[in-house]
């Protein structure tokens, strides 16, 4: 028991209690961890998580914590999202359909709040970990485990033995965007709601994944990325992240963190560029992280990662990456002076750009990513201006004619092209931008569950095409640029096979709100859209020609 | 799994019947994601994959022109009545308001 500050005795945040009797707000995501403990004298992590998160957690803290130390200097430790409750915010959650599942783990990857797991075990080992469940509810919880094509029949030529696969859904953390569900090509899981007798069940089945235990790693393939996020070590963005229900940042937050703990474990940094990111990872007192973080201010950030930078390496931290995260307008317009004089400082700093096309924190305001005819609130389509006039800026053009630096533009909708950007950038020596498509709900006009549908399309349209320019490739820039993973990546537009009608820019704006007012009755599009299409074309046939395709 | 909710027989004359069903029996559906247009049908698919059929009106009918816009569907109407090889269109419906769209835009 733990005095807290108004003055009851109260268990532990990271163990059950009354209220959360099944303890599924606690640190650790596949398995139950401690709280990530540090060593400074003006932040005490056991007090800050019981004192102040509980104070915060029972609704007293803002008028009633102290403004101490502790308070007064705004630090919070890592990972105390770990700690939040977001049961009650939606009315519903997914539910497993085990029988239907191959365990390809896009629903893991793609969840922006770390809200459904996967964990893989030895039928064997299964049968063990299944005795300690509680025997009225075992029948319940080894139905929820499938024998999966990839991780059962595959496990036992590889293994030895076939490896039981199970999805779990964390209660306390999901938001019921239904990401999952539109991902799941298997119709392995589906939106129910939330009655009192399913999310018992729920909160039970989430405790008892928690208790058994790790994955099997001889299950996990090291050739095949997308099984990275079984590995506890990948978790190092937790849920509890106060972003949208759907964001497409949380998940391209979520894949970084997890590629670069892959290599790294919890051993690398964030430098974070003021904007929604840093609002929903830093909302006090609750942070998603579990690696060190810290905000400077919008137009900063690579001069602040680059002065790290320096002092790491001075201590002789110098394979330690440090990513340098900022949306499109920290990047592309506030910041750019300093992202270009970090380039070419040469210097190994990794940018990681989470591009929404718009200032989304601030309430959707035109940036220089913004697309042309979009209509934000700097650019508002108006009866003599419809939206933006001006072209969208492409950053990855500009990065790629700074001396020496990599370079790539990808989205979470294209799992092996991302982690394979994060990672070419985290081993190339020197200074690295991936700018990713991130779907922004509210700003760009779609609805919760279309971000990873919404960033593939941007892809097939040449609204955002996908590249890689590695230095290390060649002596030539066709040698070193690939537009690989992009369709039909040699013609101009991509053609549907299903009607075998060209796939345009003009497609993707239909379908998103954003672009809504430049359509007529009929469907027809406005003459700025019409620009706005060959805009992208001409943008798409730069990158041909650069890449030598043209 | 997927299953069929609700359905509709389509006959001419029958527009106004077939969007008030629409709207009347929207609310037994969960938030929808997709449409299929056939020749002669037309599936309103939501997340769950569960679904709406129109039957007696396809994608060569002007009357499926008001069905696709009464379920936010993303589609052209200049090329909607194109005949194509396969079976059917596909179409997205996850279209929104963007945020302050009442007030700001």
């Amino acid at each position: 028991m733990i005095a807290t500050t108004n003055g009851h005795a109260a268990p532990s945040l990271n163990d059950a209690t009354p209220r959360d009797p099944f303890n599924n707000n606690c640190y650790g995501t596949n398995v139950d961890r401690g709280y990530k403990l540090v060593s400074l004298p003006v932040l005490d992590v056991t007090d800050f998580n019981e004192r102040i998160i509980r104070g915060y957690e029972e609704g007293y803290g803002e008028k009633e914590l102290p403004a101490d130390l502790s308070v007064a200097r705004s630090l919070i430790p890592a990972g105390t999202a770990s700690l939040r409750d977001f049961s009650n915010i939606a009315p519903e959650i997914p539910e497993y359909i085990p029988s239907n599942c191959t365990g390809c783990m896009d629903c893991v990857t793609e969840c922006p709040d770390t809200a459904i797991l996967g964990k893989v075990l030895s039928e064997s080992e299964w049968a063990e970990k299944m005795k300690t469940i509680p025997e009225a509810d075992r029948e319940m919880y080894a139905a929820q485990w499938s024998k999966t094509k990839k991780y059962y029949d595959a496990g036992k030529k590889k293994v030895g033995e076939g490896g039981m696969f199970q999805i779990i859904i964390d209660p306390s953390k999901c938001k019921g965007c239904a990401e999952c569900v539109t991902v799941c090509d298997d119709d392995a899981l589906k939106m129910v709601v939330k009655t009192d007798e399913f999310m018992l069940q729920t909160r039970k089945s989430h405790r008892y994944f928690k208790n058994i235990g790790p994955s099997n790693e001889k299950y996990i393939s090291d050739s095949l990325l997308i099984d990275m996020m079984l590995k506890e070590q990948t978790m190092i963005y937790t849920g509890g992240a106060g972003s949208c229900a759907g964001c497409g940042e949380g998940t391209a937050l979520r894949m970084l963190c997890a590629a670069t703990a892959l290599k790294y474990n919890d051993d690398w940094g964030i430098i974070a560029a003021t904007g929604c990111n840093t609002v929903y990872t830093s909302t006090y007192p609750y942070n998603p992280y579990l690696v060190p973080w810290s905000n400077s201010l919008f137009e900063n950030a690579p001069t602040y990662a680059v002065g790290v930078r320096m002092r790491w390496d001075q201590m002789g931290w110098g394979k330690k990456p440090l990513w340098c995260i900022g949306g499109d307008g920290a990047m592309f317009d506030i910041g750019f002076q300093a992202l270009s004089r970090m380039f070419a400082s040469g210097m190994n700093v990794k940018v990681f750009v989470l591009d929404t096309q718009v200032y989304s924190n601030t309430g959707g305001q035109a940036s220089t990513s913004t697309y042309m005819g979009q209509n934000t609130k700097m650019s508002v389509h108006g009866k003599e201006v419809g939206g933006k006039q001006e072209r969208r800026k492409e950053i990855a053009q500009i990065a790629m004619m700074h001396p020496r630096t990599y370079v790539a533009q990808t989205t979470c909708a294209h799992i092996n092209h991302f982690y394979k950007s994060v990672l070419g950038a985290l081993e190339f020596d020197g200074p690295a931008i991936v700018c990713c498509y991130t779907t922004c709900q509210p700003e760009h006009g779609v609805a919760d569950n279309m971000a990873g549908e919404q960033a593939r399309l941007a892809v097939d349209t040449r609204a955002f095409p996908l590249l890689i320019y590695d230095p290390r490739a060649g002596d030539t820039i066709r040698k070193r640029l690939s537009l690989q993973g992009n369709p039909n990546v040699k013609g101009d537009w991509f053609v549907e096979p299903k009607t075998n009608k060209e796939v345009t820019f003009i497609d993707f704006a239909r379908s998103e709100g954003r672009f809504a007012k430049h359509f007529d009755k009929d469907g027809n599009p406005s003459v700025t859209l019409l620009a706005a299409n060959q805009d992208r074309l001409e943008n798409w046939h730069v990158l041909q020609e650069l890449a030598g395709l043209r | 799994m997927a299953q069929l909710v609700a359905s509709f027989d389509f006959t001419p004359g029958t527009r106004d019947a077939a969007l008030e069903f629409l709207k009347r029996t929207r609310w037994e559906l969960r938030s929808l994601r997709k449409v299929f247009v056939f020749r002669d049908k037309l599936q309103i698919f939501d997340i769950n994959g569960d679904y709406f059929e129109v039957r007696g009106v396809g994608y060569p009918d002007a009357d499926i022109v008001p069905l696709l816009k009464a379920v936010n569907t993303a589609f052209d109407p200049a090329t909607i009545h194109d005949p194509i090889a396969a079976s059917f269109k596909e179409f997205a419906t996850g279209r929104r308001y963007t945020w302050a769209q009442d007030r700001v835009m």
